[in-house]
């Protein structure tokens, strides 16, 4: 690789190195990667990460589980009820505590919400990328319609907090459960509009079919998870091989695709979209009555009313406020389907209210160095295709 | 397979490389030496009815404050995708050279996460293409997730401090 040591870039003779990011706008985010190339075609492509590093990890080994939450969001921000759940699963493993079904059943509609925006902002983005504006402008029409439904159940549009550990932050509230009933009848045919004019287009096709192709094993071999994986065709969702906060008392499917291109990573991605929808409309119809958080004073807040009448209540609530909740002695992981793959916390805790160490297993962080791998023997123009076909969001790989 | 049954199998098969197993709230998880780490990798991916092929990640933990024996530790979490189970493989590492070998030559998706490990706390991947910082700047000093490595912060100048410069305004070259 012809870099010097200061890091600029040096011609060789026969091929010519060039600089791709890390301010190029569809590398999403600050990526950037050298690519060496032989006219048109990419010989070697060298991936260059940690710009947006901000120590995420080292943070949370200083501030209380409680507080670890709000930094989670900022991980995958285009994802960030998946992130939370991710980081609550292994909290609640680790405390050993049973969520109820209502809180379990909020959860699910939060993460299928956002999963459908994070498509929708990769689809818009990645499309654009490729020469389609129209499905930009489209899918942040739909896109608004989620953020609008996140600020009316947690105040906030991106970064949520929503799910808390031991339940969820606030009981469903009618305009919003009024709200997902209007986005689950309006979106179908939205979805539809955009495979009309994507599926059969002829430049879409010329541009997608055929390149960047993972075949089965390699797929496996390079840690690909989430839609790139089953476009593929490994047939592997965490949802239904290690199910979690209920997702085994819902019918969906896994849409998978053999060809492992950017066309079928598409295809899948979009069919997720539609069972997303499914597993929402599914929560809404057999949305269960009781709490939305643990009865655990331990680890929930006591209700508001009794602080004035019971001795025990407020004693809960000041610990809780002021010490946070202590977590036992050990070390768990426990892997979650986000909108980009397996996503999930190795946490260890020493016993204390203080995470000893926190990891992300962040899927755009493994996928780099496969994706990497495949540009090369692409063209330059591909490049750009490949980068948006993975999704990777730069928030979660530089931590 | 279950996990105890994950966990016996890997056992019987290999009794001298494992040094000891656990079922922590139902998960299997077996330790290992580093020396041996390579030869179990092998056999958990190549055994068919283990069949360990997909590496998810490999996480550090510097157990410093623990005062427990090695100090570090690499956790290596693996799945079965044709059988549905999983299994974690912690490998304990000396303070003194740290070292663990790569088994990027097994699952190349350890290359980032091994390359990681290194930048974040120094332990030296044997046989690892590149031994070099990932995401810290490549003159950085120290390793950040180390647990002896500070937490500190930087001051930064408002209103209420107006006065204060800061290292990097002070050595700034005068502008004409």
């Amino acid at each position: 690789m012809s870099v010097t040591e200061q890091g600029l870039l040096e011609r060789d003779k026969d091929t010519m190195t060039l600089n791709m990011g890390p301010q190029h706008p569809s590398t999403h985010g600050v990526f950037r990667v050298i690519l060496e190339m032989d006219g048109e075609v990419v010989k070697t492509a060298e991936p260059e990460i940690g710009y947006l590093h901000t120590g995420i990890e080292k943070t949370c080994e200083n501030k209380r589980y409680v507080h670890v939450i709000p930094m989670t969001d900022r991980l995958d921000y285009l994802n960030p009820p998946g992130n939370n759940l991710a980081f609550c699963l292994s909290t609640e493993k680790l405390l050993d505590i049973e969520i109820p079904e209502r809180a379990q059943a909020l959860r699910v509609i939060m993460c299928e919400l956002s999963r459908i925006a994070s498509h929708l902002v990769w689809l818009g983005t990645h499309a654009l990328d490729i020469g389609a504006m129209t499905v930009f402008l489209y899918c942040w029409r739909e896109r608004e319609m989620i953020l609008d439904l996140n600020e009316e159940i947690s105040g906030v549009r991106m970064m949520t907090s929503y799910i808390r550990v031991g339940g969820v932050a606030k009981d469903a509230t009618r305009p919003w459960l009024d709200g997902i009933r209007d986005f689950i009848d309006y979106f179908p045919a939205k979805v539809d509009e955009y495979e009309k004019l994507l599926t059969r287009n002829p430049i879409w096709l010329d541009r997608t079919e055929g390149i960047g192709a993972f075949t089965r094993e390699e797929a496996i071999n390079w840690s690909l998870s989430g839609p790139a994986l089953r476009a593929s065709g490994v047939n592997w969702d965490i949802r239904k091989s290690q199910p979690y906060s209920g997702y085994d008392n819902y019918s969906f499917d896994i849409p998978t695709q053999s060809n492992g291109d950017i066309y079928d990573r598409y295809r899948v991605r979009v069919e997720e979209m539609r069972q997303s929808r499914i597993i929402i409309k599914q929560a809404m119809e057999k949305l269960p009555i009781g709490d939305y958080k643990t009865p655990d004073n331990k680890v929930s807040l006591p209700p508001r009313e009794t602080l004035h009448t019971s001795m025990e209540a407020l004693i809960h609530h000041f610990k809780l406020v002021s010490e946070g909740i202590s977590v036992p002695k050990g070390e768990t992981y426990v892997p979650i389907e986000g909108a980009r793959g397996e996503v999930g916390f190795y946490i260890v805790s020493d016993g204390t209210n203080v995470p000893y160490r926190v990891k992300l297993r962040a899927p755009s962080f493994l996928a780099i160095p496969g994706m990497c791998k495949i540009m090369e023997g692409c063209y330059i123009a591909d490049v750009v295709g490949i980068i948006g076909s993975i999704d990777i969001v730069m928030g979660e790989v530089d931590r | 397979m279950t996990s105890e049954e994950i966990v016996e199998k890997v056992k019987a098969s290999l009794p001298d490389a494992i040094q000891d197993t656990a079922l922590p709230q139902g998960d299997a998880v077996i330790f290992v030496a580093p020396d041996c780490l390579q030869k179990v990798a092998a056999f958990l991916k190549d055994d068919p009815s283990l069949k360990f092929d997909y590496l998810s990640d490999v996480c550090g933990v510097d157990y410093l404050n623990e005062e427990r024996e090695p100090r570090f530790e690499a956790v290596y979490l693996l799945y079965s995708i044709d059988h549905q189970h999983s299994i974690r493989v912690r490998v304990g590492i000396e303070e003194e050279n740290p070292s663990v070998p790569t088994v990027s030559e097994i699952w190349k998706g350890a290359l980032y996460p091994e390359q990681e490990l290194f930048d974040m706390f120094g332990i030296h991947i044997e046989g690892h293409p590149k031994n070099e910082r990932l995401i810290m700047p490549k003159e950085w000093t120290g390793h950040p997730l180390r647990k002896d490595y500070p937490l500190t912060t930087e001051t930064v100048t408002f209103s209420h401090n107006r006065d204060f410069k800061s290292d990097l305004v002070k050595s700034k070259p005068p502008t004409r």
